[in-house]
């Protein structure tokens, strides 16, 4: 049932300001999504990783409030259309990483079986002046009516090892992020994403999240649990602590248009 | 014509980037910006020379210059690569100075980084200063690629 039938969204497709019930956000948790931003219009999202790992004695960690009494990696993004299907934005987390991305829809879904976008993108630690890793990789995701989204993101980040290439086997990472959203409500979604890294350097453990957010308006209101604080292409294409710790984070995003 | 143009800007650009992405070397070099994990370079680098930190050259010592070397280790140029790869410790028997790819079992690593069970004192041995976290990596690295005596 959920396959069938014309949708708002497919009807629609053109027009990139229409609402897709599908794809409501231009990220899932951490990964991006193929969702367009009209020339000249600009979305803001906001963030939060708390550091206070949830495993451990129930009773501590409600009395840390699941990790809002502690410190949080902070991002702070803004998205801008620049031409038809095309947008760069910048994403700030708290450690000084700045990370500059652009998206172009390739091909819609309407013209093939999947939508496929280009992604490129470059973040600086220390504010930008320090060990800059770049991303190329592509958004390819399919929208099943106005229920469901799916997503494969094979992404390659370069110099994702902070020692000099002389000193190490690998000094960039392929990665694979997969992830779903999924629409259970008229407004709320559950979503989940992995960034599996088939080769090249991976420390830690693979990046996971899952996600319920509610969709208000412009506004959408996430709140995920994730395995690491990884927010640009880089810091997860590094994965998380090997502690298979679990984290509490949320994400703000709302629409200018 | 515009939109092939800022694609084709993006994509020199988008080159530019990818190829130039590493960190410096010369910034874990510390006080030899030039060392790099080749064995002309150490030799050059560490065992010759006493660098700016006040850290002595190993041919203050290790040589047969005027003296016996100590430990029984002469870092001169000629002598330096057979005396260390694939060469037993006299200090230590059964242990090898450098055993190719395998940094951690190698004795003059283990001299370096100070590590429990070596005999004798930590080298250099009028340390403090000793080398850098930084040398040491890099040290470390061209003995992990199998010591080639390049």
């Amino acid at each position: 049932m959920l396959l069938a039938g014309p949708s708002p969204a497919r009807a629609q497709d053109d027009d990139a300001a229409a609402l897709k019930l599908a794809e409501p956000d231009f990220t899932l948790i951490a990964l991006p999504t193929s969702l367009r931003l009209p020339p000249l219009k600009g979305a803001f999202r906001v963030t939060h990783r708390f550091t206070r790992p949830l495993n451990d004695d129930f009773g501590d960690v409600a009395g840390d409030l699941f990790g809002l009494d502690t410190g949080a990696t902070i991002g702070l993004e803004y998205r801008f259309g620049v031409i038809p299907n095309g947008q760069i934005g910048f994403h700030r987390t708290s450690n000084k990483t700045i990370e500059l991305f652009s998206q172009y829809r390739v091909l819609p879904q309407n013209r093939a079986l999947v939508d496929v976008s280009a992604y490129f993108s470059i973040e600086g630690t220390n504010n930008f002046k320090d060990s800059y890793s770049p991303t190329v990789g592509a958004i390819i995701s399919r929208s099943f009516g106005d229920f469901v989204g799916v997503y494969v993101e094979p992404m390659w980040v370069n110099n994702t090892n902070q020692l000099p290439k002389a000193l190490v086997d690998h000094n960039d990472t392929f990665m694979v992020g997969v992830g779903a959203r999924v629409r259970v409500l008229p407004t709320v979604y559950l979503v989940a994403e992995a960034a599996p890294r088939p080769s090249g350097y991976k420390p830690g453990i693979t990046q996971g999240s899952f996600a319920i957010e509610k969709r208000a308006g412009g506004h959408t209101f996430q709140l995920n649990f994730s395995n690491s604080f990884g927010t640009t292409m880089a810091q997860i294409a590094r994965g998380g602590p090997l502690d298979k710790d679990w984290f509490l984070g949320f994400n703000i995003s709302r629409k200018f248009f | 014509m515009l939109y092939r143009l800022s694609f084709a800007t993006a994509l020199v650009c988008a080159s530019v980037c990818l190829s130039a992405c590493d960190e410096k070397l010369s910034s874990l070099g510390g006080p030899t910006p030039n060392l790099e994990p080749t064995f002309a370079s150490i030799q050059r680098d560490v065992f010759e020379t006493t660098d700016s930190s006040g850290r002595t050259a190993c041919v203050t010592c290790h040589t047969n210059t005027g003296r016996a070397p100590s430990g029984g280790l002469n870092l001169n140029h000629d002598t330096a690569y057979d005396q260390l790869v694939n060469a037993g410790s006299v200090e230590r028997a059964g242990a090898k100075r450098v055993l190719p790819g395998d940094s951690a079992s190698s004795y003059l690593y283990q001299k370096l980084i100070g590590a429990s069970g070596i005999v004798g004192r930590r080298m250099p041995q009028n340390g403090p200063p000793y080398l850098s976290d930084g040398q040491i990596l890099i040290i470390q690295r061209w003995i992990d690629i199998g010591a080639p005596r390049n």
